[in-house]
């Protein structure tokens, strides 16, 4: 029965995730020659401003994360009852890139404050933006414990999914109490709809930043989500093996 | 720090973060894999694959 | 449904008159957090006097994440859980029920907090309407959220660890408005006291709105 679920597994890497990880890693190498070489320093913020391609990409593509994060908990909690799977691949898909989120807000949170030092003089200021990023990092971690805890998969799930859904109503509470409380950070650097503040080729390597974030963070979801289907087969065939021993009937398949 | 020291570390930690969790996904996968039986990149037949999988 | 949220409420609340947990240990736990933040400061009466606002939310934050504890402790030892889920009391009910007995803990713990404050710290209230208004709002924000992450992290071995990791982060708009409404309410600063109150009943409103729909989710069972 065991090797029945084994044929429905995928190993982490499959032909096209292959691709999709070759491309991930030349396009992270042509970022790097983009935005340390090839694009100019910029007027005012001279150097530093090749931390930004790096900085602004990595919240975009957490926020990206997190909104998948919650997009897939509606629908695990919609379809916990309908589907075959119980809606397991929804939860997989939240936790996957719930995990990849908290890295890139890491990885802001990190490139912020050292651009800060040089920009600010400051590694830390108490302003809204930063501050929201800040506790969006903590609450996701909490949200990864949530998920870490031993107890029943499907209990668990219930209550992250709910927790996730939760803590994205909260983060727009949270920035507002916070940008009411405090606003020093400058104005969005890229926004739709609005000649953006920085031109040229600044601007065109922060577009393709993006891309090539956003396909790094694909390869990574999908073989996290991999992972964590991986995972819940062992789980249960390690549960599956407990039972069938105490049963006393070992059957040659465990 | 200067500001090309500050880039350079910036990247470096960046490239760095995420060059250890990628290893350490695709590790822990090929380990549950192993622990599992699962072969790499095929799908395992079922009838040939009965009683060969790990005792846990 | 009335009924039922005041059943459960009592329940919780006799529950916890007998055990005298909060009044013998939360309350004078959160009075030694004073005297603490009193050596944190150095005893700085000026200092002392323009926090005082924010060290009070500080303090509630303390004895009101032990409450909370407490009040799913008292249901997952005995399996209180499953019961509920057996009898005919609805989700909404046992959620608005719970809230309403910690609501009245945590308000009581803040009682005590408050005179504390007054005759520790030396502060004079400016506006009592706002102070009310903001420590009413703040309570039932405290108490729905105690509620709905209480219900989260009940039954599991880590608990104690995991119910402040989840619960602060969410509660941070309410500790942050709270104790900007408490400096005005307080008279040290003459600042927008009640808009912080206005966007602290706001925040109150959406997480009973959120509990009150999400509450079934983590009462159902396998």
């Amino acid at each position: 029965m065991t090797s029945v679920t084994h044929s429905k597994a995928k190993m982490t890497a499959t032909a096209t995730t292959r691709v999709l990880g070759v491309l991930a890693i030349a396009a992270t190498a042509l970022m790097a020659v983009l935005g340390l070489l090839i694009s100019p320093a910029d007027v005012i913020q001279g150097e530093a401003v090749r931390m930004l391609y790096i900085h602004v990409p990595s919240i975009w593509i957490a926020y990206g994360a997190f909104v998948l994060t919650s997009v897939s908990s509606i629908l695990f909690l919609r379809g916990r009852k309908r589907r075959e799977d119980r809606g397991r691949h929804y939860d997989r898909l939240a936790g996957s890139a719930a995990e990849v989120g908290v890295v890139f807000t890491g990885i802001t949170l990190v490139t912020g404050m050292l651009w800060g030092k040089v920009t600010w003089g400051t590694y830390w200021q108490w302003d809204a933006r930063l501050t929201t990023t800040v506790l969006l990092f903590v609450t996701y971690l909490g949200y990864l414990a949530l998920r870490r805890l031993p107890a029943d998969p499907i209990v668990r799930s219930r209550r992250a999914a709910v927790m996730a859904l939760i803590s994205f109503i909260n983060v727009p509470i949270v920035h507002y109490s916070v940008d009411w409380w405090r606003t020093l950070h400058q104005k969005a650097s890229l926004s739709v709809g609005r000649r953006p503040e920085i031109t040229g080729e600044m601007y065109w390597t922060l577009l393709y930043s993006t891309l090539a974030v956003t396909i790094v963070a694909a390869w990574l979801i999908i073989h996290r989500y991999r992972v964590i289907r991986l995972e819940e087969l062992r789980d249960e065939e390690a549960l599956a093996a407990l039972i069938s021993s105490r049963l006393g009937k070992d059957d040659g398949s465990n | 720090m200067s500001e090309v020291a500050t880039v350079v570390t910036g990247w470096g930690i960046t490239i760095f973060v995420i060059a250890t969790y990628s290893i350490w996904v695709v590790s822990r996968g090929k380990a549950i894999g192993q622990e599992l039986g699962i072969g790499e990149m095929e799908q395992v037949d079922p009838r040939k694959d009965a009683g060969a999988t790990t005792d846990l | 449904m009335l009924a039922e949220t005041l059943l459960v409420a009592r329940k919780d609340l006799r529950v916890e008159w007998r055990a005298k947990i909060a009044l013998g240990q939360v309350a004078p736990l959160a009075l030694l957090i004073l005297v603490v933040l009193a050596f944190a400061l150095d005893a700085n009466s000026s200092l002392l006097e323009l926090g005082a606002g924010g060290l009070y939310w500080v303090a509630v934050l303390y004895g009101g994440t032990l409450l909370i504890q407490r009040s799913f402790d008292v249901e997952t030892d005995d399996g209180n859980m499953d019961a509920f889920r057996m009898s005919a009391i609805g989700a909404p009910s046992l959620f608005l029920g719970k809230s309403l007995a910690l609501f009245v803990q945590i308000g009581l713990l803040e009682l005590v907090l408050g005179s504390g404050i007054a005759v520790l710290y030396n502060v004079r209230v400016a506006d009592w309407w706002l102070l009310l208004v903001a420590a009413a709002a703040g309570t039932v924000a405290f108490s729905v959220c105690g509620v709905l992450w209480g219900a989260m992290s009940a039954g599991l071995r880590v608990r104690a660890t995991l119910l402040p990791l989840l619960l602060v982060p969410v509660l941070v708009p309410i500790l942050l408005a709270g104790s900007r409404a408490f400096e005005t309410a307080l008279g040290v600063r003459a600042d927008a006291g009640w808009t912080w109150a206005s966007l602290m009943l706001v925040i109150a409103a959406v997480h009973t709105a959120i509990g009150f729909g999400a509450f079934g989710f983590l009462l159902e069972e396998g």
